[in-house]
């Protein structure tokens, strides 16, 4: 099996536009044209294809009708390629591919914009507005999990968005809902695109699901939404019987998304001295020790965090207190320790998770500092 | 292509999400894509009220790809269906990646080219200034990616919806369902809840193709 060398005269055509072929050519000498009508201006364009280049590699690997007519101008030499050869030659190349990833890419970007511009009716979503739905999507349809991680990005993004209040807000009902209830239905399955709406729930928004959409879901359905969830109506109540310190905590949330540190610190450290729920206290106390990073007071952070370990052995957010306390030794300059803590980090997962990335980009970069 | 490369050297790569996890959501900036190693990984987006499921990917699969060509909002949502391991992936380590595995490499680059043509053919629909043209269309590039042979059938029975086709053809639904229904009146077509079928599909290629020469004088 290798690639046919091939010898074509000028004028002649070695494919037309509209052919199906697998074969991918590679130019070894000669002159060679790829004509074709532009879609956007409806030019007639003429590329010429350097020596060294291959042509008809879309149309070729994707056995696609051919979108050129490929035109001999001058005497040529080509080998022509089965996909099979092709993926073999690469193999020992991977330059050929990165090379023409480059291309594709930048030709994928070109036709995904000329795309855009066209989809006038696709009522182009503003990014932020868009995530914000997504999160009010789930809350409303007792996805609480994939709420909270909607609602979650958008803050990381949009800290001080339109929408921001009330999105902290929402995110204390769906940390209120999680805790309660569990994350909500998991991944729809592909036959079950809508999760359950219960017949008796009164619906705040009018259901605008077409005929074709299946909007119920078998009562026996195991991983549905859990039957104690609650109502929308309730969903309402539990909002005003949320705890004062649920309120003030994730307003603290919002100033630490915002970046106004000193003002977040003051908050939480108000609520740990009320004392009021332990839960949130526990939460505070953590938050302020991220904060006091934050504020540059590394001593301190990794004070606070030392005591919060040394009281919570085993703190869920362990690994995310550890990281803090690494990033402050790196920050006062000690590097060996902090070091030494991104790999007991990256060492004492058990599964991934953004802290361990983190870790790991931290530690990467000291190397490559060293170097 | 050897069904199960070795990848053990990419496991510092390796991401895990738990069933249920959103991977990331649609309008989120991107810069990373995925090769899932184990579970299953849903595309949905959500429009207006209802969640739609674009696709089920599975082990081998890569999404997200998109977000190494530019940092635009994400076009869907990712849940994982499973516990997914998956390798993630960026622009830094892109190279990494294909220099190290050509065969992933060579995933990708289908892939794009994949990508590529379905774009072009989505453009090509969206230049017909005839709304019944584009519905037309869409019908046609729907068994073009079905690798059905127009020449050799008539009727086609397609697992779609009115949305759906609104979707590809970029005509709001409304727009959409008053095509359907006129080509329903013209016994072109039958709709049902979850399919639609064409009776006579060279039919519709004709016309698309007179829109479309009619279009470039």
């Amino acid at each position: 099996m290798s690639p046919k060398a091939v010898q074509y005269r000028a004028n002649s055509i070695i494919y037309f536009k509209g052919d199906t072929s697998d074969r991918v050519y590679l130019l070894n000498s000669g002159k060679v044209s790829l004509n074709y009508i532009d879609i956007e201006s409806g030019q007639e364009v003429h590329d010429l294809i350097k020596m060294g280049e291959f042509f008809g590699v879309k149309s070729g690997l994707g056995r696609y009708p051919r979108e050129e007519t490929a035109v001999v101008l001058q005497d040529s030499g080509v080998m022509a390629f089965t996909p099979a050869e092709f993926e073999q030659l690469a193999a020992k190349n991977t330059r050929i591919i990165t090379k023409m990833l480059k291309v594709f890419s930048n030709q994928l970007r070109r036709i995904h914009r000329q795309v855009q511009t066209l989809l006038v009716s696709d009522a182009q979503e503003n990014p932020e507005t868009g995530l914000y739905k997504i999160g009010e999507y789930y809350l409303k349809n007792k996805r609480y999990g994939q709420a909270l991680h909607a609602y979650k990005r958008y803050l990381v993004y949009y800290p001080s968005g339109s929408y921001a209040g009330d999105v902290t807000n929402k995110i204390v009902q769906a940390e209120e809902f999680v805790s309660r209830y569990g994350a909500g239905g998991p991944a729809a399955a592909a036959s079950r695109p809508v999760p359950a709406r219960r017949p008796e729930e009164p619906q705040e928004a009018p259901s605008g699901a077409p005929s074709g959409v299946p909007s119920g879901v078998p009562s026996g359905a195991p991983s549905g939404v859990p039957s104690g969830a609650p109502s929308e109506a309730a969903l309402q109540e539990k909002t005003a019987e949320l705890s004062d310190t649920a309120q003030a905590y994730y307003n603290a949330v919002s100033l630490v998304s915002q970046e106004k540190y000193l003002d977040a610190f003051k908050a939480f450290k108000k609520i740990l001295e009320a004392g009021a729920d332990q839960e949130y206290g526990a939460k505070a106390e953590f938050e302020m020790a991220k904060c006091l990073f934050h504020l540059k007071q590394y001593d301190n952070c990794v004070r606070s965090f030392s005591s919060i370990v040394q009281k919570y052995p085993k703190h869920p957010d362990m690994r995310e207190a550890l990281f803090f306390v690494a990033r402050s030794y790196e920050e006062k300059g000690e590097g060996a320790k902090a070091g030494g803590l991104f790999k007991k980090i990256v060492t004492m997962a058990g599964e991934d998770d953004p802290i361990v990335r983190r870790a790991r980009k931290a530690l990467k970069a000291m190397e490559g500092g060293k170097a | 292509m050897s069904p199960a490369p070795d990848l053990s050297m990419f496991n510092r790569f390796m991401v895990t999400f738990r069933k249920g996890d959103i991977i990331f959501c649609e309008y989120e900036p991107g810069d990373t894509f995925y090769l899932i190693q184990s579970g299953r990984v849903q595309i949905v987006r959500i429009i207006g009220d209802i969640e739609k499921n674009i696709d089920i990917l599975y082990p081998g699969e890569v999404f997200g790809e998109m977000a190494i060509l530019e940092e635009a909002p994400r076009s869907a949502t990712t849940i994982a269906l499973d516990e997914v391991k998956a390798l993630e992936f960026n622009r830094e380590n892109f190279e990494v990646l294909m220099m190290g595995n050509p065969a992933i490499a060579m995933k990708l680059l289908k892939l794009f080219i994949k990508r590529i043509y379905d774009q072009k053919r989505r453009f090509m629909i969206l230049t017909l200034g005839d709304m019944e043209a584009r519905v037309a269309d869409v019908f046609l590039m729907l068994a073009e990616n079905q690798s059905i042979d127009t020449s050799a059938v008539d009727s086609i029975d397609f697992k779609t919806t009115v949305d759906d086709m609104a979707h590809w053809a970029g005509v709001p639904t409304a727009q959409t369902r008053e095509a359907l229904n006129h080509f329903v009146a013209q016994r072109r077509i039958e709709l049902h809840p979850d399919r639609i079928v064409v009776k006579n599909i060279n039919d519709f290629a004709r016309f698309v193709n007179s829109r479309r020469k009619h279009q470039e004088k």
